[in-house]
């Protein structure tokens, strides 16, 4: 990766609350540079307990934004979500390959696939490139968490609710995939909790999907 | 790689007027340097620092700790060794000592400055009069709230331009690449050595020309994850044209040598790299290439950024393009949830990819993993079980192999004596363990030829060929 690579303090701007347990950390750019897709390795400043967090926010943005889930007894997340704006929080990164180049949105449609806060890199990359072929399949519990779907065209966004019956579909995003059709040329990208990961990939082969056109990134 | 930094401390003591000791007893400088991939590492360095700070009540030591820490490990050690830095932070050690009243290695004996071995030796007599240490305490490292808690890596490029004091007259390790950006769940070394960063290939080629004109019969490029090599610099050699570039070196200075690389990572095994290691002679045969699991949904919840599917592409590669290649591997069994069938698909890996040697580690959870927070839900007896049927699978491929080398002559490395015995042993330019029917010292650190005679699970035996 070619990107300027930080280390440093960056002052929180803004901390949104989404959920009782979901909320974006706004943090000012100072100089960060990155690719869309990739993540950063955040913890309060002076803590010694970090974690990883893909970039949720656009390229272009004056700023950058984390999306957290806040775990119970967590080491981080609690205190992330305590914070406000003027704290800061040590980043190391950017880092990853979760990246889509230029030849790959151009020459295939791109099929977004994601869990809870798992959408978090796709929504960086609708925001950063308006160019896209793609879908969004983002499976969750309840229809509030349905975290930025603003960000995409509504004709290309399916929201799977596994709680509620108020979304595109009532079930779970595996259960989706089972059902949907994809057009053989697609790229996969695949960003969520592990066995989320091995099920649809194994749906998607089943469908005749090439394993190669699958990437994915593991969220803990 | 942590052979590696210590040839690179023993440089910078060296060069401050200590000369090394084996005799702990004698030493007036210690250190420590650590190693966080698993935690007995870690609890032996607690060990070793509660042992020697109470020595400190009878004689005069300085202690120092480096290497792979994480940040919990490093606020515990702050307490109790004198200097804890990372290695980036190498070249400033004699500065810090020079802080801290320590301007030559007679500083460190007020009262019996006698040297043991001549005038500029690191081994003092220290027995302590008063039981008082006489140094002034200064500020340690990472006490500072604006300094950043994770490793800075771009500090590295200082570690690695200390000449290193090699510690043996044929095998030199190389260091081309520090840090890991992979993120394995089971892993804290992001934490400890930072993000991915390559060594200039200018610096590399120089020091490995030098090794080569030196006549060193082996060397090993050092990294965590070595074929991700110049990924994080642009303009920068990629992994296969670096190896090129070695292998041309090694063309223009025709001394018969043997370079390995570890560790890779499948993710970035390309077939371009496959291809240079089988064009050039000095690039040796033999490649460590770490599965983990056998298993896709492990490798997933691993994090390890491959599937079986890619790594069987590699091993392919490998099989058709240089078919003489021996091939390891790292093993974890018994990770957080492992089931019975997927351990088996692991056993069964091993029987498609036919591996020479595997390094098979029981799970075990690491601080500062991610891991580290799920249940290791394994119970031991099963690890165990687990661990004892994948080394015999692995001991009858490998011994398969080794058989069939029998009647062969094969090139070998002298390496060592056997204790026991007095047989010389050594090892194959595949990495075959070797003993030699023969006590002649003076071989040590030769290539010589073997008759193969006989062969075991993990070993070949024969005699050498006048």
């Amino acid at each position: 990766m070619s990107e300027t690579y930080h280390h440093s303090f960056h002052k929180i701007l803004n901390v949104r609350h989404l959920t009782e347990n979901t909320f974006i950390v706004q943090l000012e750019r100072n100089g960060l540079n990155f690719i869309p897709g990739q993540h950063l390795v955040v913890g309060k400043k002076g803590d010694k307990e970090f974690r990883q967090y893909s970039i949720y926010s656009g390229l272009n943005e004056p700023y950058f934004e984390i999306l957290v889930r806040e775990v119970a007894k967590g080491s981080v997340t609690p205190k992330l979500k305590k914070l406000v704006p003027g704290d800061e929080l040590e980043i190391n990164g950017p880092m990853g390959y979760f990246t889509l180049s230029e030849q790959r949105r151009q020459s295939h449609p791109i099929v977004m696939i994601a869990t809870g806060t798992g959408i978090a890199p796709f929504h960086s990359w609708v925001s950063s490139f308006r160019d896209m072929n793609y879908q969004m399949i983002h499976g969750v519990r309840k229809s509030e968490e349905a975290y930025g779907n603003g960000a995409f065209r509504k004709d290309r966004f399916r929201l799977c609710t596994s709680q509620e019956i108020n979304g595109h579909f009532h079930g779970r995003v595996t259960e989706y995939l089972k059902k949907a059709y994809f057009s053989p040329d697609s790229l996969f990208y695949l960003c969520g909790n592990s066995e989320m990961i091995f099920d649809a990939m194994e749906i998607l082969k089943t469908k005749g999907m090439n394993t190669n056109n699958m990437f994915a990134e593991v969220y803990f | 790689m942590n052979l590696s930094d210590s040839e690179r401390v023993k440089s910078v003591i060296e060069a401050m007027g200590f000369t090394p000791t084996e005799n702990e007893a004698e030493a007036s400088l210690l250190g420590v340097l650590s190693c966080s991939v698993r935690q007995k590492p870690i609890d032996k360095v607690y060990n070793k620092i509660y042992v020697w700070n109470r020595q400190k009540n009878h004689r005069n030591i300085i202690t120092f700790v480096s290497g792979c820490v994480l940040p919990n490990d490093r606020e515990k050690f702050l307490k109790l060794f004198d200097f804890v830095f990372p290695m980036s932070e190498l070249n400033d050690f004699p500065n810090m000592l020079k802080n801290y009243g320590i301007v030559t290695p007679l500083s460190l004996n007020h009262s019996n400055s006698q040297l043991l071995e001549g005038g500029n030796k690191m081994i003092f007599p220290l027995p302590s009069t008063t039981g008082e240490t006489p140094f002034k305490p200064i500020k340690k490292l990472n006490q500072n709230p604006d300094k950043p808690i994770l490793p800075v890596n771009q500090d590295i490029f200082g570690l690695w331009n200390v000449k290193p004091s090699y510690q043996s007259s044929f095998e030199a390790f190389v260091p081309i690449q520090n840090g890991c950006d992979k993120f394995c769940s089971f892993c804290a070394v992001p934490y400890t050595r930072g993000r991915e960063i390559s060594r200039p290939s200018t610096d590399i080629l120089d020091e490995i020309k030098s090794l080569m004109a030196e006549g060193y019969k082996t060397i090993t490029l050092l990294g965590q994850n070595v074929n991700s090599y110049g990924l994080d610099r642009e303009g920068e050699l990629s992994f296969a044209q670096l190896l090129q570039q070695i292998g041309e070196l090694g063309n223009q200075l025709q001394n018969p040598c043997w370079v390995y690389f570890t560790s890779p990572h499948p993710r970035d095994m390309s077939r371009d790299v496959i291809e240079t290691i089988a064009t050039y002679q000095v690039l040796a045969k033999q490649i460590h290439l770490p599965l983990q699991s056998g298993d896709d949904q492990v490798l997933i919840k691993m994090n390890r950024k491959h599937n079986l599917d890619r790594y069987r592409e590699s091993v392919g590669q490998i099989r058709e393009l240089i078919p003489q290649a021996t091939l390891f591997t790292d093993i974890i069994v018994g990770f957080t949830g492992e089931t019975e069938e997927q351990f088996q698909n692991t056993l069964k890996s091993f029987e498609e990819f036919q591996f020479n040697m595997a390094y098979i580690a029981m799970y075990s959870p690491r601080p500062g993993a991610q891991s580290y927070r799920w249940d290791d839900d394994i119970p031991p007896a099963t690890k165990k079980d687990r661990l004892h049927n994948l080394s015999e699978t692995l001991e009858t491929i490998s011994f398969n192999y080794n058989q069939k080398l029998i009647g062969s002559q094969v090139k070998v490395l002298v390496k060592d004596k056997e204790r026991k015995t007095g047989f010389l042993s050594g090892y194959t330019e595949g990495k075959i363990v070797t003993r030699i029917k023969s006590k002649d010292v003076s071989l040590i650190g030769k290539f010589v030829v073997l008759q193969v005679t006989e062969a075991s699970g993990f070993s070949i035996a024969g005699e050498l060929v006048l």
